[in-house]
């Protein structure tokens, strides 16, 4: 008897202790709704920059040829598989069988190719036709693989195809992508009440039989920082996508109804810099503003200390990433030497013009005007709308300093073009960056990209500032949600709600 | 009469055309490439030159204005380019928003507004008028985003009665629309009958004072008729000026609490629309929204001649 008691409370004891480990398999079914603050100008990935787009569509009802884990690392998606030729210039893609757009047509080679060839096509209005261009030939082979032959060695390839610029759109039905978007993947479109939401439903022709978990998935476009909170707490939303104000999240995160995830993000926020605009066309000086900055202080004060310190243009999700955060230490003795050294002992007076639309943007540009007062530079603080900034500072150059997150990944190419906002001008990296496009192998890639990133932080082009955070924060039934980005999407493909 | 409504109908048109110079004008020297900000900065050179092209943006300003006059006067208008919709339609929706929002926000400061006006006039100098006068007070310093954010944690977050915010739509879901208005059409509209209650009571004063009123409390009558049948018709006359501005300031301003609410309203359309540089959505909805506030203020003149026939339409 007593023995059958102590078996009994034994299975009992092992029912309880199991209890959480069978609550986390994944249940079918329900509907979620999660705050994008942006409403998104269109809903076609590859006419549009703007991360809105491929926060809401990217993954959920696009998909490439390739897909982005969780963790940065690159998945089969349309395609099965790949093969790399030795040379580097030859792609075998698989494609998958029995894949199906939402509205029927077949996805096979033949889309995927027509698809490749239209986004090189610049009249098509896509925003990367570069990707493409460097594609020589595609071929069909019989058994439906696609060969893609590149003129060069294009270490980005892979992630290229892996961007919303590179999604698989139907051969019919393309044209009103913006508006009525129809892909493969695992949520179909409904409907987009402009102002208001975007709502999709499950695909239940999706290739992958076990997913999406959920029923509905619905995109709320809530930009009052104050509302979304209040939203979330209403019980209107279940997730806010990522929160706008650090603040918020730190209060969040102490309700026991709520979780906040503080993963990486492909995003870097940087004190961008007119590389040909006196004084800051003097290395040194660039130099002693990079140890009059203290990063950490930046992120407590402006992300209340969410989000990474970087001493580069790489974020620390992304692979090959170089930890260069200790080449310029605080130290606001040495900046003054150095200032001294480049002939400005008493300092110089100097403008930083700042987006209005973004808020860390506006806070990091008053701390970092603090910072650089105490060596002697003496900040104008000028707040400018989007469409002015991006006409004066983006295309005419018309600034000394500003300050703005560079959320694409894979983007510091962007310092190969001297005629980029920052008017950075180096053969050297010019020359790093095309052997590390060129690498053969993972270990010269590694070695290539941690050398560029070694460049620009020597040549202290920009003030390397912090890694924005990815800060979703949710209800805590909401399970499988990422937590970091290491690319511009809310995939909601394995997302399930614990009952 | 007849006179009156060609006067008004000749100067709406003269405002509507200086009103389409002026925003066209202002939107073509403002600087943003829309092109650039529809495709992201990052976009390629090429692309960015292909979409330019395609809307028009390298054409001379004559031609443009030409063209879109042009496209208004065959009644198709312009498409939006973010929305990727026409404009007419997109206005026609928010206005389904924005419309209802300000009728039921200029309803409960009227409702709240002319009883409180009247009691305070009626005890001028008694604590009655004292606790109107100093509610109203509070009303015309508090904020309508505050006033919002706060109705909203009252009784969305804390007593759950009502959505924060957001919109379902029409046809999915009227009563929930319904509901989805009242809280912010109460923040627009107590704010607004704090304005309307203070020059209710200042109007009705003034006239509480006239000979006739005294004339006919002389007579006999009950106070009730003094105060409504004689009284107020006259106050009136100010009070409606008023609404009639507010009415039209509602229609295009009501955008700080659209967006608190997340309506989609026509205040956060041309809002969002300038920051997007959607500029065939800004031109229209301006356009529109000059042509609402010339026709209310038409229908506030139409009005006046209702309350008192003194008045003559003669534009």
């Amino acid at each position: 008897m007593k023995a059958t008691l102590r078996s009994l409370l034994l299975l009992l004891l092992f029912l309880v202790a199991a209890q959480p480990a069978f609550s986390q398999t994944p249940v079918k079914g329900g509907a979620l709704t999660v705050c994008q603050p942006a409403e998104p100008p269109g809903l076609d990935p590859t006419a549009n920059t703007e991360a809105a787009v491929d926060r809401i569509v990217y993954a959920n009802i696009y998909e490439g040829l390739v897909k982005v884990d969780s963790s940065g690392g690159f998945l089969p998606g349309l395609a099965s598989g790949w093969e790399i030729s030795a040379d580097g210039l030859t792609y075998s893609f698989n494609v998958r069988k029995g894949v199906v757009f939402h509205n029927g047509e077949p996805f096979n080679a033949e889309v995927a190719k027509w698809n490749l060839e239209r986004a090189a096509n610049p009249d098509n209005g896509n925003i990367h036709p570069e990707y493409f261009q460097g594609i020589e030939t595609i071929e069909v082979k019989k058994d439906d693989t696609l060969v893609i032959h590149l003129k060069t060695v294009d270490a980005l390839f892979i992630a290229h195809l892996a961007e919303g610029d590179a999604v698989m759109l139907p051969m019919k039905g393309f044209e009103k992508a913006k508006s009525n978007p129809i892909g493969t993947g695992p949520f179909k479109f409904e409907k987009w009440v402009r102002g208001d939401r975007v709502e999709m439903t499950r695909f239940d022709g999706y290739w992958n039989p076990f997913l999406p978990y959920l029923d509905k998935v619905t995109f709320r476009f809530i930009g009052d920082p104050a509302a979304q909170i209040a939203a979330l707490k209403a019980g209107d939303i279940d997730v806010i996508g990522y929160i706008a104000a650090p603040e918020s999240a730190m209060m969040l995160e102490k309700d026991k109804r709520f979780k906040v995830y503080a993963g990486t993000t492909t995003g870097e926020v940087i004190m961008s810099t007119n590389n040909l605009a006196p004084p800051f066309d003097n290395k040194i000086v660039r130099q002693a503003i990079a140890h009059a900055i203290d990063r950490e202080a930046v992120v407590s004060l402006v992300m209340f200390g969410y989000g990474t310190p970087i001493g580069s243009h790489w974020s620390p999700g992304t692979p090959y990433y170089r930890d260069l955060t200790s080449r310029y230490p605080y130290d606001p003795g040495k900046a003054k030497r150095l200032l001294a050294e480049a002939g400005y002992p008493e300092g110089f007076e100097a403008t930083i013009k700042l987006p209005a639309i973004y808020s860390y943007s506006k806070r990091a540009g008053e701390v970092i005007a603090d910072m650089l007062s105490k060596v002697g530079i003496d900040l104008t603080i000028e707040i400018v709308e989007w469409g002015q900034w991006i006409d004066r500072i983006f295309k005419n150059k018309e600034y000394q300093l500003t300050l703005i997150g560079h959320v694409e990944a894979w983007d510091i190419g962007i310092y190969a073009k001297p005629d980029y906002y920052f008017q950075y001008d180096s053969k050297e990296f010019r020359d790093a960056y095309a052997k590390a496009l060129q690498a053969p192998s993972e270990g010269e890639k590694e070695k290539w990209f941690g050398r560029c990133q070694e460049i620009i932080t020597e040549d202290a082009v920009n003030g390397y500032l912090f890694s924005a955070p990815s800060l979703p924060v949710m209800r805590v039934n909401v399970m499988g949600w990422w937590e970091n980005y290491p690319t511009v999407a809310l995939d909601c493909t394995s997302v399930w709600l614990k009952k | 009469m007849l006179g009156f409504f060609v006067k008004k109908t000749a100067s709406l048109a003269a405002i509507l055309f200086l009103v389409s110079i002026t925003v066209f004008a202002v939107l073509f020297v403002l600087p943003g490439d829309p092109a650039q900000i529809i495709l992201g900065i990052n976009a390629s050179p090429e692309t960015l030159a292909a979409l330019r092209s395609k809307m028009g943006l390298d054409q001379p300003f004559v031609v443009q204005y030409t063209s879109w006059i042009g496209s208004l006067l065959k009644g198709t208008g312009g498409h939006s380019i973010t929305y990727d919709m026409p404009v007419v339609d997109l206005i026609a929706s928010r206005l389904a928003v924005t419309g209802p929002l300000a009728l039921i926000a200029m309803a409960i400061a009227v409702v709240l507004a002319l009883p409180l006006g009247i009691f305070a006039a009626r005890h001028h100098k008694t604590p009655g008028d004292f606790a109107v006068m100093a509610c109203s007070q509070v009303g015309l310093a508090i904020p309508e985003f505050w006033l919002g954010i706060l109705l909203m944690l009252l009784f969305s977050v804390h007593w759950g009665l009502f959505s924060a915010g957001g919109f379902p739509g029409w046809a999915t879901d009227t009563w929930g629309s319904i509901k989805a208005l009242l809280l912010p059409a109460m923040a627009l509209g107590l704010i607004r009958a704090a304005i309307l209650t203070r020059l209710t009571r200042s109007s009705m004063l003034e006239v509480l004072q006239e000979d006739y009123v005294r004339t006919a409390r002389a007579k006999g009558l009950k106070e009730r008729t003094v105060v409504i049948g004689h009284a107020l018709k006259n106050a009136l006359i100010p009070v409606l000026t008023i609404f009639g501005l507010q009415m039209g300031q509602l229609l295009a301003g009501a955008i700080i609490i659209e967006n608190v609410f997340t309506l989609p309203g026509l205040g956060r359309l041309v809002f969002q629309a300038i920051g997007q540089r959607d500029l065939p959505v800004v031109r229209e909805v301006v356009l529109f929204m000059a042509a609402a506030v010339v026709i209310i203020n038409f229908l506030v003149d139409l009005s006046y001649a209702m309350v008192d026939p003194r008045i003559r339409l003669t534009g």
